[in-house]
């Protein structure tokens, strides 16, 4: 009861105090206001900072006032920013508030007012505004005194100069360091208004607006980040080109700080956390502006920070077992902005475990087996949940999920023999899925099995006189019915006509084939393939006791661009199958035998394999299989994979030529050993006829040239008539096969010549004519002393002169033949005959050395000579009767002394001839102009003819003076003239051997 | 470990510095007969090489630095950087410096920009040009090792600087970022001008110590008999 007096008083006296609060402000109205204002200012950031009191505040009091603040620029009257400013006062209260500039503070001069009013419910209206406060100056001069220091400072008497105090421009703000996309103002201060200022930014120049003659002010708006030594604003005064002053600032431009991304913590081990983030942009700047932002965790149950030392990962220590749950945030930040993100967990749902350990597999056999594996004990009663995969071949075959604690086991089945696996596990919390571990594997190998499927055999039976020659194909198991290595074959056979033993072949792996010889019997052949642990199912196959059946018509099938499509009938009765066989190879002798096994239902197959080759004739055989597993030839096709133009040109052959017509032949090419169907064979024929040839057509060659081309469509015709032809004419010929796919190769032309027309006539005529004449020649030859007699007798019969009958007959019928005894000679006349004048020149000749008779000395005699040289002057009948009497030999006296070498020369048939031929112009001349006649001197064979280089120093004796050779007209004056340089060989031909003589 | 051109030049900058203090030591100092010619050769070689390598590590820097440093016209006035050595000097006076003047001008000068350059190293922000400027200041500590080897050749005393004048590093804070750039502008300038004019000088100093021609003839003159 006294409690509640105590408090009921204590109401009452407050409720009293505040009434008289009351009664006095309102009483006196006294105004609230602002006092001892004092502005300072923060460079680095452009702020002014205010503080100031409330004057007349009643002692121990709180009330709500407001504030308004007004800002001015470089005036008082400029005012820039008004503002409220609300918040409750205390007496003898302090009051700070902040203002951020735009414009470095350094720039201009700021002025700051304030006034007041109270703004308390307790107070009701009306309230008055306090008076203004007087400005506050803050000149920007004065923020801008600072000193510079150098890194390397070198202690002199002379101290570092207050540098700014003295310049004449300055940049503001000094270095800043803003966000990616801040708007920045700087500005200059000139202090000389005339100066010439330019200022640049990143090196390309700006323009500004002026804020008063001394002040630029530049904006830089959004600016973009440009490299970690930041951005350079410079501003230069120049006086004429010369720089005299520059002043700039680096405005480091800081990237924005990311929010981190795909923050999540871990524990493989229930003793650490692992947390990770992706970190986003690094925020660092150059000289040491910024580093790289800083990351923190902070776990807010157990209240623990850790300043992290890695841009993306930290590591947090559990201490303490009881928590389960951990709250974390990540706090990233920089000198400008901080984020943070959050993470709330459960540390069981983010366990990451270790990889399982010692992977082993127990109890191997062909087809299953049993892996087992450990993972690390963590935690107690934690599950894992594990999975499984097991490969084969690099391929998934199996995966199975199991649920562990410590040790794991899972039974493999379903394993195919004599494989290699590998089988790997890996391990998640089975609570709640975080992560895998990582794979943890081991191979192994299923152990072997007898081969599952019979072997695929086929053959090829040659029958020979009383036996067949069975060549059996088998191609490999493939490995999943091999299930092992494959040993051997058995190759049994059973002869089906006769009871007898069977035989057993046993043909080592890898063999794919084997021989047999057997019988002409029908013979039952089981094939199987071994490994180490059994047999294979057998592959039977029934050798017929009958050959095998090769009159079936061979068809082409077309070409398919390496495909085949076989189709053939049906056979009759029943059948288990088709096989198609055919050589991979049919151009080698191991030709490499195919085969391919068809359905009992089907008609058609295609045949695709990579070892056809275009240009390849392959043959396939289709056989039907019947219930006894009899193999009875159907069909045979023929065909290429792709057809190629023809590789080589027929070897012509041209026969029967005639003048009109000849015959081509090539009947020895081979149409089968083609890379193409023969198709035909195309003639080309060349001529100079304009026209072509009737069958013929006008074609280009591929060298361009125009020929006639005859085009033969049968390939089994093989020779062609050529006709129409002119005789004595040139044709050029050429023949080349044709397939789907072209020509032959492009081949030199045969040249064919038709013979004359009549060459053949006259040979008809002039033959037997020939044999006639030499009959009578024969005939004349046997009677010739008949015909002699006959005809020309030596003495002739006057009587039988027919022209003693003529004379007869005609004029003097009685005319009688005088007879020799007749008459009484008085004179005999002997007429000379030519063999008498040679005789009578000789005899002559003899008689002249007796006689001295008139001669000719054709050389002189000269001083070395010792006696008279036996000179032969062959008297000329026919010229010498006119001055035989004279005592010469008829010559006009020459020039007794000519030079000996000349006379060598003239002596030497060629050098006469020389010598003829170098005067004869002179020699001409000295013809006419002396009008002497022409002498004639015998020509005599010259022992040193053969000789013409060498020149005789001595006249040549002709010694042997015996045949009389040519004579030739000679000047007179031939051998005196010298030998001139000038003169000519080809002057010879001007004397004309027929004139010489007469 | 990845040996480079520049590392085994910079071995060999190292090697020249060893081999130029050798005849510092009096114990071998009786064996150098062959006088300081080939000492001065190879140090003009080792700054035509500097002059080689500066090109290239300028280029990458400026780069760095951005525009307009990396500005082939950039050409400001010389303010700030008031404590490097000036490498540009009227040619009379230049003409007039004896030949200890001009090494003594060398060796300071190297001293101190060698000083800044290691300033440079710290700030630099890529390891690739952190290791370039690293080698160049092993490769300008081999010059400056040169310049004492022939100098101790010569007998001219090596500069002993005053107390409290050594150029130190003191990474305190920084003046305004732009005019640091400024100083790495110049400093890299004034490196160029100096590597320029020492390697006049060396030349200069290489043929005036190059003995006579007439002596030689009558050396092997006398060795002919």
């Amino acid at each position: 009861m006294a409690l509640f007096e105590v408090f009921q008083t204590t109401f009452f006296l407050t409720l009293l105090s505040l009434r008289t609060y009351q009664s006095e402000v309102l009483a006196e109205r006294v105004p609230l206001t602002p006092v001892s204002l004092k502005v300072s200012t923060n460079s680095a950031r452009q702020s002014l900072h205010l503080q100031w009191t409330v004057q007349n505040l009643p002692y121990h009091q709180e009330l709500k006032m407001v504030f308004q603040i007004q800002i001015s620029r470089i005036e008082t009257s400029n005012v820039i920013w008004v503002g409220n400013y609300s918040t409750t006062v205390k007496w003898n209260q302090v009051l700070h508030w902040s203002w951020e500039s735009e414009l470095p503070l350094e720039c201009a001069t700021h002025f700051v007012r304030i006034k007041s009013v109270v703004d308390d419910a307790r107070f009701p209206e009306p309230n008055f505004w306090s008076n203004w406060s007087s400005w506050e100056e803050v000149s920007g001069k004065e923020t801008s005194t600072e000193r510079l220091k150098k890194p390397c400072k070198v202690t002199t008497p002379l101290s570092v100069q207050d540098s700014l105090g003295q310049d004449i421009l300055f940049v503001f703000p000094k270095d800043k360091l803003v966000e990616e996309g801040a708007n920045v103002t700087i500005c200059y201060i000139s202090r000389n208004i005339q100066n010439n200022v330019s200022c640049y930014w990143e090196g390309k120049q700006i323009y500004g607006e002026q804020l008063d003659p001394h002040v630029s002010v530049f904006h830089l708006s959004s600016v973009p980040f440009i490299r970690k030594t930041g951005a350079d604003m410079y501003c230069e005064v120049s006086q004429g080109n010369v720089s005299t002053s520059i002043k700039g600032i680096v405005l480091f431009v800081s990237k924005v700080l990311e929010e981190p991304k795909d923050f999540s913590c871990e524990t493989r081990d229930f003793k650490t956390l692992h947390c990770t983030w992706d970190p986003g942009v690094d925020t660092a700047l150059g000289w040491s502006k910024q580093p790289s932002q800083s990351y923190t965790l902070f776990e807010s149950f157990s209240g623990e920070k850790k300043l992290c030392t890695h841009q993306n990962w930290c590591n947090w220590q559990i201490t303490q077992d009881s928590q389960e749950t951990y709250n974390f945030t990540l706090i990233a930040e920089n000198y400008l902005r901080k984020r943070s993100v959050n993470i709330l967990f459960n540390l069981t749902h983010q366990v990451y475990p270790m990889n399982p350990f010692s992977v082993n597999f127990e109890n191997v056999n062909a087809t299953n087996a049993i892996m087992t594996w450990k993972v690390y004990s963590v935690k107690n009663n934690f599950t894992y949940l594990c999975q499984i995969e097991v490969y084969c071949e690099g391929k998934m075959k199996q995966q199975y999920n199991v649920s562990i604690k410590m040790n794991g086991e899972y039974f493999l089945s379903d394993l195919e023999p004599f494989t290699e696996y590998m089988a790997r596990v890996r391990c998640a919390g089975a609570s709640h899925f975080w992560k895998w571990s990582q794979w943890s594997g081991q191979n192994f190998t299923t152990l072997e099995a007898a081969p599952s499927e019979a072997p695929d055999v086929w053959r090829n039976v040659n029958s020979e006189p009383g036996s067949h020659i069975v060549t059996l194909f088998w191609k490999p198991l493939s490995k999943l019915h091999a299930n092992g290595k494959i040993l051997f074959y058995n190759v049994v056979v059973e002869n089906l006509d006769k009871p007898s033993k069977s035989e057993l072949h046993s043909v080592p792996a890898p063999a794919k084939s084997t021989k047999l010889t057997l019988d002409r019997h029908s013979y039952e052949i089981w094939v199987t393939a071994n490994n180490s642990v059994g047999a294979s199912p057998a592959s039977i196959i029934v050798i017929s006791a009958d050959p095998e059946n090769q009159e079936v018509e061979e068809e082409r099938i077309a070409d398919t661009e390496g495909r085949f499509s076989l189709s053939w009938k049906p056979q009759p009765g029943d059948v288990v199958g088709y096989v198609v066989d055919w050589c991979d190879h049919p151009q080698y002798t191991l030709c490499d035998l195919q085969w391919k096994n068809v359905g009992p239902n089907a008609t058609s197959t295609v045949i695709s394999t990579d070892a056809f080759r275009p240009g390849v004739r392959y043959n396939f055989r289709i056989y039907g299989l019947s219930t006894k597993r009899i193999a009875c030839l159907l069909e045979k096709k023929t065909g290429y994979s792709q057809e190629l133009a023809p590789s080589d040109n027929p070897h012509m052959l041209v026969d029967k030529l005639t003048s009109h017509s000849f015959t081509l032949s090539w009947k020895y090419y081979s149409t089968e050993s083609q890379p193409g169907f023969i198709q035909g064979y195309h003639v080309y024929l060349k001529s100079k006829a304009r026209q072509c040839h009737p069958r013929f057509e006008r074609a280009v060659l591929t060298d361009g040239s125009e020929c006639c081309k005859y085009k033969i469509d049968n390939p089994e015709e093989k020779a062609l008539i050529v006709d129409n032809l002119k005789p004595k004419s040139v044709y050029e010929i050429f023949v080349t096969p044709f397939t789907s796919a072209g020509e032959g190769p492009n081949a030199t032309f045969t040249k064919v010549t038709t013979p004359d027309e009549h060459s053949s006539m006259l040979i008809y005529i002039l033959l037997p004519m020939s044999f006639c004449v030499l009959l009578i020649m024969i005939g004349c030859y046997l009677k010739s002393q008949w015909i002699k007699e006959t005809c020309y007798p030596d003495i002739p019969d006057p009587y039988k002169s027919s022209i003693l009958s003529l004379i007869k007959f005609k004029e003097k019928p009685h005319l009688t033949i005088m007879n020799v005894s007749d008459c009484i000679p008085d004179a005999i006349e002997v007429v000379s005959k030519p063999e008498g004048t040679k005789i009578q020149f000789r005899k002559s000749l003899t008689e002249t050395e007796l006689t001295k008779p008139n001669y000719l000395y054709l050389l002189p005699t000269e001083k070395n000579h010792s006696g008279p040289v036996p000179f032969i002057c062959f008297e000329n009948l026919t010229y010498n009767q006119a001055t035989s009497d004279s005592g010469s030999c008829g010559h006009v006296p020459v020039p007794m002394k000519p030079p000996p070498s000349q006379l060598g020369l003239m002596i030497s048939p060629e050098n006469v001839k020389k010598a003829l031929g170098k005067n004869y112009m002179n020699s001409l001349g000295e013809i006419s102009a002396g009008g002497t006649n022409l002498n004639y001197v015998s020509q005599l064979a010259s022992p040193m003819s053969g000789d013409k280089d060498s020149l005789p120093t001595n006249p040549v004796e002709p010694s042997n003076c015996s045949e009389y050779k040519r004579q030739m007209a000679v000047p007179l004056c031939l051998a005196s003239p010298p030998l001139t340089e000038n003169s000519s060989l080809s002057s010879i031909t001007l004397l004309n051997p027929g004139e010489h003589y007469r | 470990m990845d040996l480079r051109a520049g590392d085994s030049w910079g071995m060999l900058a190292c090697l020249c510095t060893v081999l130029w203090h050798l005849p510092a030591v009096p114990a071998l100092n009786r064996t150098g007969d062959l006088g300081p010619g080939p000492s001065i050769q190879k140090t003009y070689d080792l700054t035509r090489y500097l002059e080689h390598q500066l090109r290239s590590l300028a280029g990458t820097y400026l780069n760095y630095l951005g525009p307009p440093f990396n500005e082939p016209d950039f050409n400001p006035p010389r303010l700030g950087a008031e404590t490097l050595p000036r490498a540009t000097v009227d040619l009379e006076v230049w003409r007039s410096l004896n030949d200890k003047l001009r090494l003594t001008q060398n060796y300071e000068a190297y001293s101190h920009l060698l000083c800044y350059l290691r300033g440079l190293n710290r700030q630099a922000a890529t390891a690739e040009l952190r290791r370039s400027l690293a080698h160049f200041c092993t490769s300008l500590q081999g010059l400056l090792g040169s310049i004492a080897g022939v100098m101790a050749a010569l007998g001219y005393p090596l500069p002993q600087p005053l107390p409290g004048t050594e150029p130190t590093w003191t990474p305190g804070p920084a003046h305004s970022d732009f005019l640091q750039k400024m100083d790495d502008f110049w400093l890299l300038k004034e490196l160029q001008t100096w590597l320029w004019r020492s390697a006049k000088d060396f030349n200069r100093l290489k043929k005036k110590m190059q003995p006579p021609a007439a002596a030689v003839t009558l050396h092997l003159g006398a060795h002919g008999f």
